[in-house]
């Protein structure tokens, strides 16, 4: 904080930018100096994403200015690096099959007539990887990695093209906590060699931890600027939402859970080795651990989106009992699944909300065939309103909702089915807080109406919150069960981690 | 005074802050109409100007002739229309599809008569359709590769089986009726066109079927994911294209009165052209078969108008493939415009 300089290293002065008819960015200055720590923080379209987008020069503003150094930045994102400005995506965008020191590299490789110097590179990529303090082989290839270093060796990208500014977007939203201690920590030093570093983060704690300054972000408008120690955690959240919450939160269904609607035994996938579960009617059960544990690869196995190696599932509805042999004969017998990518596998963004909503209702929306439009209509325009999507126009792309939003229309899809044994991978990653609490409020409803509940969460708090006993994978099994009572933060993570911390 | 110079200055301000942003939204939005739209303005444009400049162009004979090139292609392009939107770029094999269909219908009606000839071409055809079908809907294999293998596939056997030679129809009865007649200026085959357009335009749209072709070619994972078979789609849709290229054939050997192996060279292309030039999408999810008619009345007018205008064959196809280029572009920017 003392060796902090007057003069801001980057500011964005009055950014706008519009989406079609919406604005997802409404004048918004923001100004960083060297040094320091600045947090931006705000709901799911909120367009803090797209503001970063803006500086790092892959979007172009509709008007306003980015000033790095006291000079107008053309809008590229060439003119950005050349600027000193590097952004680690929220996505991770390294290629699986090319090795550390490559992927460091990727795009600003030393070259001699068109061939890659490879000792210059991995020189380099050394040198990035020591700044941030991270030791993993350089000819490792990034799919062998776990997911934690990848995030890591997308940082030492970011860093090794010497940055003046470096924009993070949601970079511990897959990290354990030890991992998220070690990246704040590394931050605070990059910082304190006179880095300017924006950090964008859902988790408060966070950027109270580690930031010197925060702006707030809310529907594409500047809310709050100013220095951290002005603020708390809890004025932050108002600012964030603009409306007060806690009402839903940490509330805990009195569950009595009826009979085995599934039953998974013995399943064997890649990933998954040899796990057996069940889930009642009316109960929901959670699966805790780490990402890449196994959990994605257990839920798509029993359902049947991915092969099984080995292992029987079956659904037991009303008495009747069915093998769910296949995705589709899944899907016929009863079960929704909400999978972790909504954006490339829960929704087709390009078509409307009533088209997704149609998507697997059709059969009960059409006679011979011919679909009925008002039928579908109707249908749609319920279950739209029913999930609470903002705003409930049904005509609508999906794409053109928010994370939240898109999420709600996901779940509505399945709503309609009255599904027995409902899958929820991740079902409020990258969503903000309402969105969250309200779909939390939708997962128990339908657990209360007799509904089989199967919910993946890296989200500790959501996972205590919903489930009413929780699975810990590991590695491909089940390495403990506990039931609601006992089940905290610090047992789930023991169980997830086998004790030793990942060491980054 | 005080007043004039308060507006002037909220004017001046106003455009300052205003125009930039304007302009971009401006001619990006003329732009995304030009490529949603610009297809019936071109069209009623190309008409206009052919109706007014081109000599011959306005006359009963040459209207009727243009009738008779676009049908056969243009029945192609409707159905083709499904494969495309499928997000499975085209189907090349209706070139081998339409020469067999023609061949089996003037050879086995020579023989055993219509409806046998017929339904031996639909069993041509629905083989065709899952063959492609196949190999692109279950074994994911590329649509563009299994089709210009299938054509190979398709012609091989066709000269083997017909020797490569050229089948005659009989000089009067229901085929040359039907391949001459005429429903007041417009001949029967493109009454068929416009059926066809129809039928298959209700498929596209109001059945469970097209829904999911359209589905398919907007997010094929989140189709599948949606609990349906999305191989047992794909396999349709190749199915309706060859059933059209059947009926193209139909039309196109009734017309004739011949059928040979190489009679519908350049199907392909030319039906690829319609249908993207009526605006549907090559990334898939996008368009409609009322475009792709559209389509084939823009190309088949553009080309009548160079015939007439004594432009050289060479140069015919030098336009035709500069339209398609231009056409594919506007689509891919549009795409890009509308994504940001």
């Amino acid at each position: 904080m003392t060796t902090m300089a007057a003069e801001p290293i980057i500011e964005a002065r009055n950014i706008v930018k519009r989406f079609g008819g919406a604005l997802a960015v409404d004048g918004v200055s923001v100004s960083v100096r060297p040094g320091e720590i600045h947090a931006v923080v705000g709901e799911n379209g909120a367009g803090k994403s797209t503001l970063m987008r803006v500086l790092a020069g892959i979007i172009e503003q509709d008007s306003g200015d980015v000033v790095v150094g006291g000079n107008v930045l053309a809008s590229s994102a060439k003119a950005s690096i050349e600027a000193g400005i590097s952004l680690v995506h929220q996505e991770l965008s390294l290629v699986p099959e090319m090795t550390v020191a490559e992927n460091i590299l990727l795009g600003s490789a030393p070259t001699a007539v068109g061939f890659t110097k490879q000792k210059e590179m991995k020189a380099i990529a050394a040198d990035a990887l020591k700044e941030i303090g991270v030791s993993v082989d350089l000819d490792e290839r990034i799919s062998r990695l776990s997911v934690a270093l990848r995030q890591f060796v997308e940082i030492a990208r970011a860093v090794a093209r010497k940055p003046k500014v470096l924009i993070l977007d949601e970079p511990t939203a897959t990290l354990t906590p030890a991992e998220t201690d070690y990246l704040l920590e590394m931050l605070q030093r990059l910082a304190q060699g006179g880095m300017a570093i924006v950090y964008i983060s859902h988790r408060i704690p966070e950027v109270f931890r580690i930031c010197h300054s925060v702006s707030i972000l809310r529907d594409g408008q500047l809310v709050h600027a100013g220095s951290i120690a002005d603020t708390t955690p809890d004025k932050v959240v108002d600012m964030m939402v603009g409306r007060e919450l806690k009402a839903d939160l940490q509330t805990h269904r009195t569950s009595s859970p009826g009979d085995v609607v599934l039953k998974a035994s013995g399943i064997r996938a890649p990933g998954v080795n040899g796990i057996d579960l069940e889930v009642r009617a009316g109960e929901i059960v959670g699966l805790g651990g780490l990402v890449g544990a196994g959990r994605t690869e257990l839920v798509r196995a029993i359902i049947g989106a991915d092969d099984r190696q080995s292992g029987t599932v079956t659904l037991t509805v009303n008495g009747k009992t069915r093998a769910l042999t296949s995705y589709q004969s899944s899907v016929r017998a009863g079960v929704g699944y909400v999978p972790e990518e909504r954006r490339t596998d829960g929704l087709a963004l390009g078509m409307t909300v009533f088209e997704n909503i149609n998507l697997p209702n059709r059969r009960e929306l059409s006679t011979a065939g011919f679909q009925l439009p008002g039928k579908i209509m109707q249908f749609a325009q319920s279950l739209s309103e029913k999930v609470g999507l903002r705003p409930p126009e049904i005509k609508r792309e999906a794409g053109q909702y928010s994370g939240g939003n898109q999420q709600k229309i996901v779940i509505a899809k399945w709503l309609g089915r009255r599904p027995s044994f409902m899958v929820l991978d991740e079902p409020t990653r990258g969503v903000d807080v309402g969105a969250k609490a309200e779909i939390h409020k939708l997962v128990k409803e339908l657990a209360d109406q007799g509904t089989a509940v199967l919910v993946v969460s890296s989200d500790l708090p959501e996972l205590l919150e919903l489930s009413d006993v929780i699975h810990v994978v590991r590695d491909g099994q089940i390495m403990g069960t506990l039931a609601q009572k006992d089940a905290d933060e610090k047992a789930v993570m023991s169980l997830a981690s086998g004790e030793k911390m990942v060491n980054a | 005074m005080a007043k004039e110079t308060l507006t002037e200055t909220i004017a001046v301000a106003e455009a300052a802050s205003i125009e930039p942003q304007a302009k971009q939204t401006t001619s990006g939005r003329l732009f995304m109409w030009v490529a949603d739209n610009g297809i019936f303005v071109f069209t009623a444009l190309l008409v206009l100007f052919a109706v007014i400049f081109v000599d011959g162009f306005a006359s009963l004979v040459n209207i009727t002739d243009v009738f008779h090139r676009a049908a056969p292609i243009g029945i192609v392009a409707v159905g083709m229309t499904f494969v495309v939107i499928s997000g499975n770029y085209l189907d090349l094999s209706v070139v081998a599809q339409v020469a067999t269909s023609a061949v089996i219908f003037i050879a086995v009606s020579n023989v055993y008569g219509i409806p046998l000839a017929m339904l031996a071409a639909l069993v041509a055809a629905v083989l065709y359709g899952l063959a492609n079908g196949i190999a692109v809907g279950f074994f994911k294999a590329n649509a563009v590769i299994v089709t210009l293998s299938t054509t190979y596939i398709g012609l091989g056997l066709l000269r083997y089986f017909s020797g490569g030679s050229i089948f005659f129809g009989p000089q009067d009865g229901p085929i040359r009726e039907f391949g001459l007649g005429k429903l007041g200026p417009v001949p029967y085959s493109a009454v068929v066109l416009l059926i066809m357009t129809i039928l298959l335009s209700i498929l596209l749209t109001r059945t469970n079927f097209g829904f999911l072709v359209r589905s398919f070619g907007v997010n094929e994972k989140a189709t599948r994911l949606s609990g349906t078979n999305t191989g047992l789609v794909i396999i349709g849709a190749f199915i309706v294209t060859a059933i059209a290229a059947m009926i193209a054939g139909f039309v196109l050997a009734a017309f004739s009165n011949t059928a040979v192996s190489a009679m519908s060279d350049g199907y392909d292309f030319r039906a690829l052209a319609a249908i993207i030039v009526g605006g549907t999408s090559v990334f898939g999810g996008k368009g409609s078969v009322f475009r792709t008619l559209l389509g084939v009345i823009f190309v088949s007018v553009l080309t009548n108008v160079l015939v007439l205008s004594q432009i050289s064959f060479g140069y015919q196809q030098v336009a035709l493939g500069a339209l398609i280029v231009l056409a594919v572009s506007v689509d891919a920017v549009a795409r890009k415009v509308s994504k940001r």
